[in-house]
Order: structure tokens, then C-alpha cells, then sequence
């Protein structure tokens, strides 16, 4: 666990082949607004990555930034081992970055089922939809349901349902989750922490943000904390729930 | 890419008026709570609970009082007049209308996915107009389709892809050229920017077609009454018309539930960020929505030409602004809110100049405008207010 | 003026109006002058002027009768009219590059700068009527003659019922604060309505009429002022009126209500430009086959084509209009028009040729007028000016009153208002693609309408 946030990167990980997402010290403006100041962040093949923070830590910026939704002034975004300098957030999207961000973003006046198609927009294989479509299902059967139902019409819960579903359409090789729990009564909560495991089971990265802390790092194996735009903390998830300062800050021990 | 702002369709706070029951009844619920205005004390003060009842109340039902002021409308005619006029107005309402559709459909697409009232689209109406007129010309279209009725076929299965083509490149062109880099700027720096392209427009069509009217010689290509009912003569142009309307709208509209790009531009227009996330090129999707609208306003300026036989260099603006009331009508950003609404507009045109009077026309049917604005902003068909959580 | 800008007056058979003398006789009036008045021996400058719109929109309009004005001023410096006082001339322009044409600020300003001139005893002008509602007050509290070759409106001399009307809006009695010292030389709106309506009873043989209109003073006070006439004159009945905007593109559902209605003809007070031909083409349509009667503002050759647009390609057939009889084709006009091609020869085209515009001899004998109204002051004055310039001007005006002058328009004097009695009108009518004159109708002081030839 490193103190400073700097320099988190495992010496192992060298070779940058095994990371999925590799941002290094990337700053991100709004206007003139700072809202990321050098932040390193990784995450490798297989892995549940959880951001953690408070509210304006600019966690969700980092995911934005990921995605391509906004550029970093400074700094690199690598993603799979390559630079996304240059590349439109479709381009991104169709790297294999399933984001399911902020608000769900739901396009409120299709239905269900169109909003799962359009997480396969720019995908070829019938029959590989068909069979995720199927698993996304299987994933949440309340959305089978409420096939034909105009998502805007859904409640919260099942709309970050359709919302996950939806990045899990484009069968990603990496999923950004932004708040995943957001307005869900705890029972669901467990409910999605658990459909996050699976997903994870069969061998898709995650990067998480979760205003539930302790719920995020027990399903992380590492975290990442950050603080107005920095990275104050990182480590193992275990390390971090373990952390005095992170159990007076962020998990209200 | 910037901060997206939602759809206002799908805006719960920005209009202000509740368009469900329970919305009016959580107005009149919270009036109670809300700050006492200086002057609207004593009686009047006492009224404000049973305003807003009978705004709400009107909000929720204002689609069946137009409707039903319409049939009222149609239905004074014919007990003033009798039938024949009632028919023969009912048949000019659908022909106008029929027009006012196919533009109003290419603003409030536009409108839809940028939320950019299009000012410069009457004015492409009227370019793709001179553009049938000049492939007609070209082609020696009016000889090929008087000729025959094979030869009408034939001039029409030219003149109609030609011209939409040439009009969607055109629209593509100036979202391309005059849009596209504002994308992000307020609102009011595009807004600009479409009426200084109207104006372009109007301008190039002033000095290369001449101040007036043009004769398009395309009024010859169909004539002849069809049947007549009740003393109605209805005539072939007439059915074309309102037919070829028809035809292109429900063409359109499975195009945009079926196909890949039409969803492309229904979940860019509801959400381009997440549009954006789910791969869609948001450039070739907004460019396509361009084509597109341009193209059924080629396709609109044909059948105009046909019906009417001139085309002027500014009808598109003054065309332009009544489709625009249509789409606003229907519920902007809504195809199929427009396509009705464009109809709904030509029979308030017509029905309501029989009754009141010509001049009346164009003031009634902005007086609608402003009643949707306070009513039901969201129009016939607009959405019911959802909430995004 | 309110009408729309036309090329060369169509064809058709005029024949002469007016009687007496060709206008050679009328630029050499000095023959008498000299001798017992003492003329000659006149000393002091007196100064005329044009107001007209001579540049941006207005360029092929105004600059016609200026040059003719200015004709008529330098033949009275070779015919010395004035005997030994100095004649000037000053032309103003009344278009702005903000309006791209004729601006009433701009006239009134000019009306201004020439009322302060002390020895400008008249000005010919303006072309327009909205510029003459700003000047005509100018003019009145400064006591100086304005004599216009083209306002129609008949709200700048009298208040008939048509001024109150919204579009019109015209407080004929506010325009002269002062004297009333406004006078035209073209007939104006009423006189033409009074026309239009004794046609469509008499010639067109209509009992009901439907009354369209565009919404402008121009085309809107036309329909007014028939309505008017056509009911209480004529004793017909308007079974229907609708006031339509210029960017109108179809008149489908007043044509329809008309049919239903069972009108026997359809007035148009409007320009072509602003849906003459076009009520022609919908009623083709409609297959409402009454005949369409229009003012002059429908007497060109793009209401054939509007009317011919539609699918029936001869649709214009059988259409009335009314227009100003052509002035070229009056054997008055002869000596005028080919004076003015001699004397313009170099300037570029248009401007060699005065019959290219219908107002040209209107600004020639508007200024003749003026000139013979100073000429009679002089005389009557012992052949001097008024010491007082604004006596001066006083007893120009009087003069003007008693205009008795025969020109290039024929025979003109004014009536108590201001306006010509030399008015007459001209009822054409669509035969084979083009409009022919029928006849040229006249209209006196009572009403009375009277077929001139």
C-alpha cells in the first residue's frame, strides 16, 4: 500500500500487456476547473478495481475520461496496451469498454429489449447477441418481463438493471459500473453486488464506483481512493478496509 | 464532448406544468406551500387554487378539447354551408396538411437529436423544390409524364430520388458546415447561425430564380377528378398528394423503429451519451438525421409543385414557420406527433379561415402554438414526463 | 406609391387621352411673357426641386420622372420662363442604404433642408406613399408646394373609409398642420375602385361578388374602397371578404367559399406579386369558373403565368384588370418621350429611354406645372418675386390650384383636395396569352363613370 498514490503500479505489471486500463497521471480540466490532477490508475485482466471517494472526488470523471466522454489535457489513456489518444468515445466503446454511467442514462423511450440491442450496436454476431441477451436475462429476470416495457416507465432499481445489461450487450472486455447501488433498497443492492461477482466470474474486468465503501472494496480485490482529483490511496481492498484512515473516512468506523 | 444536457422531453422540472393527474394534483396540493404573491391577494388570491385546477385540468385534456374544437369547427361548416364545402374544405385541409406534415417531420427530427430549430430547413424545402424543377428540366420530365401514365411513373420514380438525394446532401452539407462546430456552444450561437443559413439560402435563391413566382410546369403532370362524392370533386392530384404523404411517413416511420441507423438516431436523440457508450458514431448519425428531414422536404416540395405548379424563392420561410407550429404540436421531437400535427395544423388553417375569416388562418394557428406552450407543452403526443433517477 | 414596380405599360389599344395640345406647346408657354408684365426684367433666384428615390432598390424607379423633371426645368432655362430670374434646379435623393430604397426619415429630412432654402418655391416628388405621409407635413408647416408624379393612396388628400382600416391607419387630417399644399398628378385608389366596381356590375355583369385582399395599404384600401362602391354605387352584394398575407400559397379554402357562396366574380386588391394569379390558378382547381377583376396591381404579365401554372395551362383566360391607361401610347406623350430621348441619349440604358417606366411623364408635367404655377406668380406679382418667400410660396400654391394644363398626360387640374381630375383607367382583359385593352372608363367628381373611348 502506498502512501501517496503516486506510484501504485506493481512491479510485476511492468509489461503494461495484462492491463486493461492504465491511466497515467492524467489531468482533466472543466472549463478551467480542475477536476483530476495526475491520476495513475490500473487495472488488470480479471480484476474487480474499486474507486472509492467522496461526492466531487472526481471519481466519475475518471470513468468519463476512460470512456473518451472527456479528453485529459495531460497525461495518457491506454487501454488493452494502447493509447486511446485521438479515438471518439464510440471508437472506445467498440475497444470493448462497457460503461454503465452515472444515472443509468437509459434511452427512456424504447423499450427493454431495444435498450439491450442498442448495447450491441456495433457488434456483427447474431448469434453471440442472441446468447448475451440470453445471459442478461438469466442475469436479471425482471428485465425478461419487462421486455416490451418503455424504460423510462421502469423503476430505479430495474433500471440499473437494463443499464448493466446494457453494457454487458456490447460483451465487454472491461466494465465501468458508476454507481451501481444509487436509490436501490439494500435487498437489491446485495442483489446487483452478487450479479457483479458473476459477471466478474466469467472473466470480465470491472472498475467500480460505490458510495457503499466497505460493500466496494469487500467485492474489490484492489481500491483506489481518491481525493478533490487525486489518488490519495491505493492497495489491496483488504489492506484499505484494514486502513484506520480509510475506516474513519469512508466507512464510518 | 461536453456535458450532455437531457432531452426536454424527458426534463421533469424544466416545463413546469404537470401534464399527468397526479401532476395537477401535486400542484394544487403544494399551492398551499408556495410563497404568496403581493398582488394576487383577496379574492383573486382565493382563485389561484381553482386557476391552477382548471390549468391542470385543461393540461390533461387538451388534446381531446382541440380535437374536439376542430370537430366542432368541421362541423359548423357543414350546418353554415352544407356538405359540399365541408367535404371540399376537408379535402383542402388534408392536401395542405399533407405538406405541412412532410416539413414538419424534418424539424422536429433535427430538433429531436440537437435540439436545433432548423431555420434554414424551410428554405431547403424550397431549394429541393428548384432542384425537381431543374432535373424535370433537365430530363424533359414534363413531356414523359404527360405522355403517359407509365410516363408519369417513370418521371416520378426519376425526379423523386434525384431530388431528395440532392436536398439530403444539401441538409447533411449545412449541418456539416454551419452546425456541427457549435454542437457544444449555447444555445442561442446555432440558433443564429440557422437563420443566417436561411437568409444564405434565400438569397442564392433570389438571385438565381428570380423574385417571382416560377412556374414548375409539374402541375401538368397529374390531372383530372377521380370521383366526386356529395358534390365534392376530388381529383387525382388531390389523392396523390395526400397518398404519397402518407406513404413516406409510414415509410419513415419503420425505418426509424426497424432499421439500425433509425435506432442509431432515436437513442442519440434521447441520450447521446449513452449513445456515444454504446459505440454509435454520433457525426454520421446526426448527418444521416439531416439527410433524411431534407429529403422528405424534397419530397414535400415535389408534391408541391405538383399541386400548386410555382414555386418563390421565400415560401419556404413562411411554409417553414407553420410546419415548424406542426411539429411543435405534435410534440417536438416526436415523427409521428408531427406527421398528425402537420395535418391537425391544415385543418385548423382552413376550417378556421371558412369560419373567421382568411386573415384569421395564420393567427389561429399561432394561437394554438401559444396554448400548447401553456398547456401541454409537450405536444399531442409528446412523451408523458419521465424521470430519470 | 403603393404599386408594384412595373417595366414597359403592356400592350394594348390605347387611344389618346386627353384632347388638346402636344406638350411642344406647353414647354414654349412664354410667348406671352415678356413684354407688358415686365418678366424680363425679374431678379432673384428661384430654385425648384425633385424628391425622389433614385438609388438601392428604388434605382429603376425614381430616376425616370427625375430626369424628366429635370427636362422640363432646362427646357424653361432655354425658354427663359422665369424671364430674367435665375431658374435652379436641386435634386434629392430620398433612398437610404439602410432601407435599400425610399426612406420617409430621409424625405422628410429632405423636405426640411429645401423648406429652408429660401428660394426653393416647389418640389416634385416623392414616388412613394409612405415617404409622402412623412413629408406632406414638412411640406405644409413650411408652406411649400409638393407635387407627387405616383402616390395613389387616396388617404394622403382626403379621408374616404378605407384610412381608418388597421392596414392603412392614415389620420388623413394630421398630415397638414398647415396649409394644405400637396398636389399629384396621377389619379389615385378611389377613383380606380369606383371603376372597378361600376365594371364588375356593368361589364362583368356580377350581383355577388367575393373580395379578396393582400393586407397591404395598398391592396387592402383597393378592396375596401370596391367594397364600398360596389354596395352602395352599384347595389351589389359581397358574399364574402378575406384578407390574405403576400407569402399566401394556395387560396383553396376561399375559393371554395366562394363557389359555396355562389359569387359571380372575384376581386383581387392585391399585387400578382402577392397572389393575383394565383387566386386565378386555385380556382382552375376548384373548377370555379367565375371571371377574377383586379386593380392595376394585377395587370402585368406574371399574372398570366401564375395563372397558367396550374394544370390548366390557359387558365388566365377571360381575367380583368384595370390599369392607368399607357401614357406612351397617348399622341400627347409623342413630343415628350421623343424630347426625352434626345436629350438623354448618352446616359446608359434604361435611362435613354423614358418609355421604360409608367411615371416618366408624370415627373414631366408635374414639373411643368410647378414651373407655369411660379411663371403665373411672377406675372401676377408685376414680374417680380414676393418679397416674402413664405408669400411667395403661399401664392405658388394658390396658383397651383388653379392649374388648367394641358401636357404630356393630357388636360390636368386639381380639385379641392389636391388631386387630378385627369384620371381615367384603362379595363384590359386576357385574350390568347396576353392582356388587351377593352376600354378606358372615366370617373367624375360625382361618381359617375363614363367609358372615355
Amino acid at each position: 500500500m502506498s502512501e501517496n498514490g503516486q506510484s501504485v503500479a506493481a512491479p510485476d505489471s511492468a509489461g503494461g500487456v495484462d492491463k486493461v486500463i492504465d491511466l497515467r497521471e492524467i489531468d482533466v480540466y472543466y472549463g478551467r476547473v480542475n477536476a483530476l490532477s495526475k491520476v495513475t490508475l490500473e487495472v488488470r485482466q480479471g480484476e474487480i478495481v474499486a474507486l472509492i471517494g467522496s461526492n466531487g472526488a472526481g471519481k466519475t470523471t475518471t470513468l468519463r475520461t476512460i470512456s473518451g466522454l472527456i479528453s485529459p489535457r495531460t497525461g495518457e489513456v491506454r487501454l488493452f496496451g494502447k493509447t486511446t489518444r485521438g479515438m471518439g468515445a464510440a471508437q472506445i466503446a467498440r475497444l470493448g469498454v462497457g460503461h454503465a454511467p452515472e444515472g443509468r442514462r437509459l434511452f427512456p423511450r424504447m423499450t427493454v429489449r431495444e435498450n439491450l440491442d442498442m448495447g450491441a450496436y456495433s457488434r456483427g454476431d447474431r448469434a453471440g447477441i442472441r446468447t448475451d441477451l440470453e445471459s442478461v436475462y438469466t442475469l436479471f429476470p425482471r428485465l425478461r418481463e419487462r421486455d416490451s416495457q418503455l424504460a423510462g416507465s421502469l423503476s430505479g432499481g430495474e433500471q440499473q438493471m437494463v443499464a448493466i445489461g446494457r453494457a454487458l450487450m456490447s460483451s465487454p472486455k472491461v466494465l465501468l459500473l458508476d454507481e451501481p447501488s444509487l436509490g436501490l433498497a439494500p435487498i437489491l443492492v446485495d442483489a446487483i453486488f452478487e450479479v457483479i461477482r458473476e459477471i466478474n466470474a466469467k472473466g470480465t474486468t470491472i472498475l467500480l464506483i460505490e458510495q457503499n465503501a466497505l460493500l466496494a472494496l469487500k467485492t474489490a480485490v484492489r481500491g483506489y481512493v481518491l481525493e478533490t482529483g487525486s489518488v490519495a490511496l491505493s492497495g489491496p481492498a483488504e489492506e484499505l478496509i484494514a486502513s484506520p484512515d480509510i475506516q474513519r473516512a469512508y466507512l464510518g468506523m | 464532448m461536453s456535458e450532455y444536457k437531457g432531452p426536454p422531453a424527458a426534463d421533469p422540472g424544466a416545463l413546469g406544468v404537470g401534464t399527468s393527474r397526479g401532476g395537477s394534483a401535486m400542484l394544487v396540493a403544494q399551492s398551499g406551500l408556495a410563497p404568496r404573491h403581493g398582488r394576487a391577494g383577496g379574492i383573486l388570491g382565493g382563485l389561484g387554487p381553482l386557476v391552477r385546477l382548471l390549468q391542470g385540468w385543461i393540461s390533461t385534456y387538451f388534446s381531446l378539447l382541440l380535437l374536439g374544437m376542430m370537430a366542432l369547427a368541421i362541423g359548423l361548416t357543414g350546418v353554415q354551408h352544407g356538405v359540399t364545402l365541408m367535404g371540399e374544405q376537408i379535402k383542402n385541409a388534408l392536401v395542405l396538411g399533407a405538406i405541412y406534415a412532410l416539413v414538419a417531420i424534418g424539424y422536429t427530427m433535427v430538433y429531436g437529436i440537437i435540439e436545433l430549430i432548423n431555420f434554414a430547413h424551410g428554405d431547403v424545402f424550397t431549394a429541393s423544390g428548384f432542384y425537381a424543377f431543374g432535373f424535370a428540366s433537365l430530363f424533359h420530365l414534363d413531356s414523359l409524364a404527360t405522355g403517359s401514365f407509365g410516363g408519369l411513373i417513370l418521371a416520378l420514380v426519376i425526379v423523386f430520388p434525384l431530388s431528395m438525394i440532392a436536398a439530403g446532401v444539401t441538409g447533411a452539407l449545412i449541418e456539416f458546415v454551419a452546425y456541427r462546430r457549435l454542437r457544444d456552444a449555447p444555445r442561442l450561437a446555432p440558433l443564429i447561425t440557422a437563420i443566417g443559413v436561411s437568409f444564405l439560402i434565400e438569397g442564392i435563391m433570389l438571385v438565381v430564380e428570380g423574385p417571382d413566382n416560377v412556374t414548375t410546369h409539374m402541375a401538368s403532370w397529374i390531372n383530372g377528378e377521380a370521383f366526386s362524392i356529395a358534390g365534392v370533386s376530388v381529383g387525382y392530384t388531390d389523392l396523390f398528394v395526400i397518398g404519397m404523404a402518407l406513404v413516406l411517413m409510414f415509410a419513415l416511420g419503420a425505418f426509424v423503429r426497424r432499421t439500425r441507423l433509425g435506432k442509431a438516431m432515436r437513442s442519440t436523440a434521447q441520450d447521446r451519451t449513452a449513445a456515444l457508450l454504446c459505440g454509435i458514431n454520433i457525426n454520421r448519425t446526426i448527418s444521416a438525421t439531416f439527410f433524411i428531414g431534407s429529403a422528405l422536404a424534397a419530397a414535400a416540395a415535389i408534391i408541391y409543385s405538383i399541386n400548386y405548379g410555382v414555386l418563390k424563392w421565400n415560401i419556404g420561410f413562411h411554409l417553414g414557420i407553420i410546419a415548424f407550429t406542426a411539429a411543435v404540436l405534435g410534440g417536438i421531437g416526436n415523427i409521428v406527433g408531427a406527421g398528425v400535427g402537420g395535418f391537425l395544423i391544415g385543418i385548423i388553417y382552413v376550417f378556421g379561415g371558412s369560419l373567421f375569416g382568411g386573415e384569421w388562418s395564420e393567427a389561429l394557428i399561432f394561437a394554438v402554438l401559444v396554448l400548447i406552450l401553456t398547456f401541454r407543452p409537450v405536444g399531442l403526443f409528446g412523451v408523458e414526463v419521465t424521470t430519470r433517477a | 406609391m403603393v404599386k408594384p414596380t412595373k417595366g414597359l405599360l403592356s400592350i394594348g389599344t390605347i387611344a389618346a387621352l386627353g384632347v388638346l395640345a402636344a406638350c411642344g406647346t406647353s414647354s414654349t408657354p412664354t410667348s406671352s411673357s415678356g413684354g407688358a408684365t415686365g418678366i424680363a426684367g425679374c431678379h432673384g433666384t428661384i430654385t425648384v426641386a425633385t424628391d425622389l428615390p433614385l438609388t438601392g432598390g428604388d434605382a429603376t424607379d425614381g430616376p425616370f420622372p427625375q430626369l424628366a423633371a429635370e427636362l422640363a426645368v432646362n427646357q424653361a432655362i432655354a425658354h427663359k420662363l422665369l424671364g430674367g430670374c435665375t431658374l435652379k434646379y436641386v435634386s434629392k435623393d430620398d433612398s437610404t442604404v439602410l432601407k435599400n430604397g425610399h426612406d420617409p426619415a430621409q424625405g422628410a429630412a429632405n423636405i426640411t433642408a429645401l423648406a429652408s432654402d429660401a428660394t426653393v418655391m416647389g418640389v416634385v416628388g416623392p414616388f412613394n406613399s409612405s415617404v409622402a405621409l412623412a413629408e406632406i407635413p414638412v411640406a405644409s408647416t413650411n408652406h411649400l408646394a409638393i407635387i407627387s408624379p405616383a402616390n395613389t393612396n387616396p388617404c394622403l388628400t382626403a379621408v374616404v373609409p378605407v384610412c381608418s382600416d388597421p392596414t392603412i391607419n392614415i389620420n388623413t387630417a394630421s398630415l397638414y398642420p398647415g396649409a394644405h399644399t400637396y398636389f399629384r398628378v396621377i389619379a389615385s385608389d378611389v377613383q380606380q375602385s369606383e371603376i372597378d366596381a361600376y365594371i364588375a356590375a356593368k361589364v362583368v355583369n356580377a350581383t355577388k361578388v367575393y373580395l379578396i385582399d393582400d393586407q397591404e395599404a395598398y391592396g387592402r384600401g383597393l378592396a375596401l374602397l370596391f367594397k364600398k362602391y360596389y354596395t352602395t354605387t352599384e347595389g351589389g352584394t359581397i358574399v364574402g371578404q378575406a384578407s390574405l398575407p403576400g407569402a399566401t400559397s394556395t387560396f383553396a379554402t376561399q375559393i371554395s367559399l366562394a363557389k359555396s357562396e355562389g359569387a359571380q366574380a372575384i376581386f383581387f386588391g392585391g399585387t400578382t406579386g402577392n397572389g393575383c394569379g394565383l387566386v386565378r390558378r386555385d380556382m382552375g382547381s376548384a373548377g370555379f369558373n367565375v371571371p377574377v377583376l383586379g386593380g392595376d396591381g394585377c395587370e402585368d404579365t406574371k399574372f398570366i403565368s401564375d395563372a397558367n401554372s396550374g394544370a390548366n395551362t390557359s387558365e388566365a383566360e377571360g381575367s380583368y384588370a384595370t390599369s392607368a391607361p399607357d401614357v406612351t401610347k397617348l399622341a400627347s406623350s409623342a413630343t415628350f418621350f421623343s424630347q426625352y430621348a434626345a436629350a438623354y441619349s448618352t446616359k446608359a440604358a434604361p435611362y435613354n429611354d423614358g418609355t421604360k417606366e409608367p411615371y416618366t411623364a408624370y415627373g414631366y408635367d408635374a414639373m411643368n406645372i410647378l414651373l407655369q404655377a411660379i411663371h403665373a406668380t411672377l406675372v401676377a406679382n408685376g414680374g417680380q418675386p414676393l418679397s416674402s418667400p413664405q408669400a411667395f410660396r403661399d401664392a405658388v400654391v394658390a396658383q397651383l390650384r388653379n392649374t388648367s394644363y394641358d401636357g404630356a398626360l393630357g388636360h390636368t387640374t386639381f380639385d379641392a383636395n389636391g388631386d387630378t381630375t385627369n384620371t381615367g383607367f384603362t379595363l384590359y382583359k386576357v385574350t390568347s396569352g396576353n392582356w388587351v385593352g377593352v376600354n378606358t372608363y372615366a370617373v367624375d367628381t360625382s361618381g359617375k363613370v363614363t367609358v372615355k373611348s
